[in-house]
């Protein structure tokens, strides 16, 4: 059996009989980390066979290459399943020291990991949309997780949304098979040159609607504050550190591999649309006083740097989104876990992920903003912009962190030190981003080199 | 015939967006639900071709295409399965506020909203006392 089996069928399998036993249970607990494990191992691995040998593919019950379903591994689903896993992991261990209060959480968490998984490893349309709908539909029931009334009226808004953006996905795809008769993206992104503009425009824009709602795009934004908010620390963590990857990966997968041509007329439209992000995000996080309400609306303007360097596209463009986005995931979780926990080893960390937020030198996300620098270079407005973004998160961040940690201490229990440990963990890995930028760049070029050397 | 789907699909669209505008939760599910329809529907007439069934195709003969027919019913179970799940999150909504629509749900929020942001204030405004 291949990395690409063993990462998808073992939390495909565990997910099915966790989602049985009483998740409360510490062991239970414990299980699904190790099926976690398992599946982030696996896709370690194959990420490093596919960075040596290219891309990796499989075609399910041995049918005829054409018939069977394909999975497919390149640099870029690789590179996004594995620090989508990492995401999910880490909040999965923090939420079992601390306890889980709800039956189903560690199987729908496994269920999502597997989801998420299989999303980024398939060249199947039609089962894309299938994983699509799996990671999902766990993260519906995630976000009810807690119980409270605030959670239930988020997590039906949450829902209600997403269906909406989904069904707009499963409409592009109808029209995608209708007018190029196949499901492999290899082939569609081969058919789709001589296909009517109007048309793929058409199709484009039904994309582009589905993924910028799974993103949290600025216009439409409005579900991502009350969820995040309502959401325990874990599910807000998992959301945003593994979930909204899909919207990013979706954008680079079907803007720059399969509507190339359709993503270079409209990079205009997307820059415009980022930057309202970033500055609408940036403006409402100063504004806000708590930790978690400050990091859902930031959450929106990091997503704007992504879609900005998507716009402007090309190699370096593409691998400045995709080292934007894996630095970004990383700082999600690590900032989310720490809202609500207090002592000293979470003080710093939240300061690690705060520096990483501004982008300042010895965290991670100093490479990211410098590689959208990068990007970035030729046009003097959107520098302006970017670093007018910077300086608006430079204030928010530390605006939080000055309230929540120096002027008053917060309420609540002491934090496990085993929580602590796995924040201290996730900063350590914030600071080694920083540090030891090198992998991390190529490992982002390569993935950008994935999609076809698309664009200019 | 393709028209005619089309002019269907989209009169379905129409019907399930104007109830999710709607401002009772049921009504709400009802348009999600006629939306799942309308893509389902545009499914199968991305690849209407007419023909035999092709579950043992005699040469020359015109088969329909089954791959638009097992994407139709992947979709359909899909949508069931996530209609009973927003069925049970209205459900459990109502059950919270004892409200069935979104209207009373909203007003409970805001109000919940502004009491939160009011003690927030006060306790800036102690702690700002205080450093004084």
């Amino acid at each position: 059996m291949s990395a690409l089996v063993v990462a998808l069928v073992v939390p495909w399998a565990a997910g099915a009989v966790l989602c049985l036993l009483d998740g409360r249970r510490r062991w239970v607990g414990w299980l699904a980390v190790a099926a976690l494990v398992v599946n982030l191992v696996a896709l370690v691995a194959l990420a490093t066979s596919v960075l040596q040998d290219g891309t990796v593919s499989e075609t399910t019950g041995d049918w005829p290459r054409g018939v069977g379903i394909t999975l497919r591994a390149d640099a870029l689903g690789a590179l996004f399943a594995c620090f989508s896993s990492f995401a999910v992991l880490a909040a999965m261990v923090h939420e079992v020291l601390d306890g889980v209060r709800e039956r189903v959480f560690p199987g729908l968490v496994v269920l999502l990991a597997t989801g998420l998984t299989g999303l980024f490893v398939t060249g199947d349309l039609f089962n894309f949309y299938v994983f699509f709908e799996l990671a999902m539909t766990a993260a519906y029931v995630l976000a009810t997780y807690g119980g409270g009334r605030r959670e239930l009226s988020a997590a039906l808004v949450f829902t209600a949304v997403n269906l909406i953006g989904t069904f707009i996905f499963l409409l592009s795809v109808a029209g995608v098979y209708h007018v190029t008769g196949s499901l492999d993206m290899a082939t569609i992104a081969e058919r789709m040159t001589f296909v009517d503009p109007a048309v793929a425009v058409m199709i484009a824009i039904g994309f582009f609607a589905a993924f910028s709602v799974k993103l949290g795009l600025f216009p439409f934004h409005f579900w991502l504050p009350t969820v995040y908010t309502g959401a325990r620390p874990a599910v807000a963590a998992i959301l945003s550190g593994g979930l909204a990857n899909i919207g990013a990966y979706g954008l680079l997968r079907f803007g720059g591999e399969l509507l190339p041509r359709e993503l270079e007329f409209a990079s205009a439209g997307l820059i415009a649309l980022g930057a309202a992000s970033v500055l609408y995000g940036g403006v409402l996080a100063v504004s806000r006083r708590s930790a978690s309400e400050m990091l859902a609306y930031s959450a929106i303007g990091q997503v704007g740097y992504v879609l900005m360097a998507i716009g402007v596209g090309g190699p370096v463009g593409f691998a400045a989104a995709i080292l934007y986005t894996a630095v970004n995931a990383v700082n999600k979780t690590l900032l989310f876990l720490t809202a609500h926990m207090r002592g000293g080893i979470v003080a710093a960390a939240f300061l690690v992920g705060a520096l990483s937020v501004v982008g300042i030198p010895p965290a991670a996300g100093f490479i990211g903003k410098l590689e959208l620098f990068r990007s970035m270079a030729d046009d003097p407005l959107l520098l302006a912009l970017v670093f007018l973004g910077g300086a608006l998160s430079f204030v928010y961040a530390l605006q939080v962190y000055q309230f929540d940690f120096w002027r008053s201490q917060r309420a609540g229990r002491r934090s496990r030190w085993g929580q602590q440990a796995v924040i201290g963990v996730l900063a350590l890995v914030v600071l080694a981003g920083g540090v030891w930028p090198e992998p991390l760049l190529s490992l982002s070029q390569d993935a950008a080199a994935a999609l076809g050397g698309a664009g200019p | 015939m393709t028209l005619v789907f089309a002019l269907a699909a989209s009169a379905l669209f129409g019907i399930g967006a104007y109830l999710v505008l709607n401002r009772d939760l049921l009504r709400v599910v009802l348009g999600i639900v006629i939306i799942s329809q309308a893509a389902t529907l545009t499914l199968i007439a991305a690849a209407l071709t007419r023909g035999v069934a092709p579950i043992y195709p005699l040469r020359g003969a015109l088969v329909s295409d089954p791959l638009s027919q097992a994407m139709a019913l992947t979709a359909i179970v899909i949508g069931l399965a996530l209609t009973a799940l927003l069925l049970v999150l209205v459900l459990r909504v109502v059950r919270a506020y004892r409200a069935k629509g979104l209207d009373d749900v909203a007003e409970e929020e805001a109000e919940r909203e502004a009491r939160r942001e009011r003690r927030t204030a006060r306790e800036h405004e102690d702690e700002e006392a205080a450093a004084r």
